[in-house]
């Protein structure tokens, strides 16, 4: 696959003839340095981004047959900034549920809120409370949980733990193991130092990826 | 001279030139402040008289005129003009936006004129030219104004929501949905001024429309009457218009895969090619 970008207003071929393929249940980590396209990369594999060139397959379907919301539905971009919308926790949470594309479909309970906000160490953060009182960590954290109660296919995280504190960290990386566990092919753009969870390591450098050992 | 009909004061070619005496004073202002505005003070002054008188000329000459056709191209030449400048009043947005606010000032000039025409003001005959251009001028005029303002803050509100955006788009959220938010604050922003007036009418102003037709001779309760019609139809107007153009052209920061086209994404040309009247200004700009 080939990506263009624009630097200062010029367009730049970032990356050309790059190609990937990802297996259920593996996470996958995507290293290299800034400004090498690891974003862009994410961004193009879950439709966020145009592309010059190149096919994107999800268990054999070219995505031209696939309409792009469905598509992101099942592949899921867990952005760099976490955001969170004007609400409580709980709004946030269940914020993939009040959109079009997801009308109908059960939503999670509040037990398995409550549950899920345990596992990432936000007990004392209550459904109820206020989405800005949060601290960056918690935000992260709520991002992450938000995108996991969808139970998307392929999940990529741009650097979801490069703000956080250790702890945060941890609770990320659990939130990770625990979908791959369940089928769920991660790609993670990472700054941090190997956490042992990686079953995959890919390097995108000078507009090549290669597969580095672990 | 002036002369008085009905304790109205009729203005004549030597009031006018005492009125242009006024202007002095801003002369002066201007050469003892040294704010170097002389030329500005004298292009604008004369193009207020050119341009009020051949109004008034063209007007008289359309009432004693008129016909079905002629007031409809009117209203077409002064939709087209509305459109014309709103689009250089709106920066910071994607090119490409004239025929959605074209489009927009063109419904909701043409019905609500005729609505409020037809309904309330039962006009007759229906393109009467003393009561149609009137009135189509300040419903286009307020929307014009009110659309420049919408369409300019729905883009820097998505703009200032680029995080949000990638997150609810990426969540499975279509163009519409992630915009949302912003379409809502534009048409907010639309509305204030508008609400604004209507609440200061009569308190803190005596709006234009009616101090014109006190002045004229007209009796102050029914100059309240029309001015009320004025203002609600002003609103409903704005508001129509704002929906609208926000509707219409939210969709062209989006790529079509539904993907909000980012500051990073776009053509740095972007805005520089659009307006004619913006081309003019800087050309005589250049001039000067």
């Amino acid at each position: 696959m080939a990506v263009d970008v624009r630097q200062e207003g010029r367009i730049v071929t970032i990356f050309d003839g790059v190609s990937l393929r990802l297996e259920a249940g593996e996470i996958v980590d995507l290293v290299g340095p800034s400004g090498s396209g690891k974003t862009t990369l994410l961004r193009v594999l879950a439709r966020l981004h145009s592309r010059k060139a190149g096919t994107l397959l999800l268990r054999g379907v070219s995505d031209n047959d696939i309409d792009p919301i469905s598509w992101r539905l099942t592949v899921l971009l867990v952005p760099q900034k976490p955001v969170t919308v004007p609400g409580t926790v709980r709004d946030n949470l269940l914020l993939p549920w009040t959109l079009k594309a997801r009308a109908g479909k059960a939503k999670p309970s509040d037990d398995e809120l409550a549950q899920l906000l345990a596992f990432v160490k936000l007990d004392d953060v209550g459904l109820a409370r206020d989405s800005n009182q949060l601290s960056v960590g918690q935000v992260a954290r709520v991002a992450l949980c938000r995108s996991f109660l969808t139970r998307p296919d392929v999940l990529l995280l741009d650097e979801v733990d490069a703000a956080l504190d250790a702890e945060s960290a941890d609770a990320v990386a659990a939130v990770v193991a625990r979908l791959a566990r369940d089928g769920t092919a991660c790609v993670r753009v990472r700054h941090r130092p190997p956490d042992g969870l990686a079953t995959r390591r890919l390097r995108l450098a000078a507009g090549v990826l290669s597969e580095e050992a672990l | 001279m002036g002369t008085m009909a009905g304790g109205v004061t009729s203005i004549g070619s030597g009031e006018l030139v005492i009125a242009a005496l006024l202007m002095l004073a801003v002369g002066f202002a201007s050469y003892r402040m040294k704010l170097g505005m002389a030329k500005d003070i004298v292009a604008s002054t004369i193009r207020l008289f050119l341009q009020l008188l051949a109004l008034g000329f063209v007007l008289r000459w359309v009432f004693g005129n008129q016909t079905w056709w002629l007031v409809l191209l009117i209203l077409l030449f002064m939709i087209a003009s509305a459109a014309q400048i709103a689009s250089t009043r709106v920066t910071k947005a994607p090119s490409g936006l004239e025929p959605a606010m074209f489009l927009s000032l063109f419904i909701t000039g043409l019905t609500m004129t005729l609505a409020v025409t037809g309904l309330i003001l039962r006009v007759q005959p229906w393109y009467g030219a003393r009561v149609v251009i009137p009135i189509a001028g300040m419903i286009l005029g307020n929307s014009m104004s009110a659309m420049a303002v919408a369409l300019d803050r729905l883009f820097a509100d998505m703009d200032s929501r680029v995080d949000e955006i990638l997150a609810l788009t990426a969540l499975g959220a279509t163009a519409l949905e992630a915009a949302q938010p912003s379409i809502r604050s534009s048409i907010r922003a639309g509305l204030i001024p508008t609400l604004a007036s209507m609440a200061a009418a009569g308190v803190v102003s005596i709006p234009g429309m009616m101090t014109g037709q006190i002045l004229a001779g007209a009796d102050p309760f029914g100059a309240a009457k029309y001015q009320i019609v004025v203002l609600l139809m002003i609103s409903a107007s704005t508001t129509v218009c704002n929906m609208l153009a926000v509707r219409l052209t939210y969709r062209k920061r989006f790529a079509p895969e539904g993907f909000f086209i980012e500051a990073g994404m776009r053509d740095p040309e972007e805005g520089r090619r659009r307006g004619f009247w913006r081309r003019f200004g800087k050309r005589s700009n250049s001039e000067a």
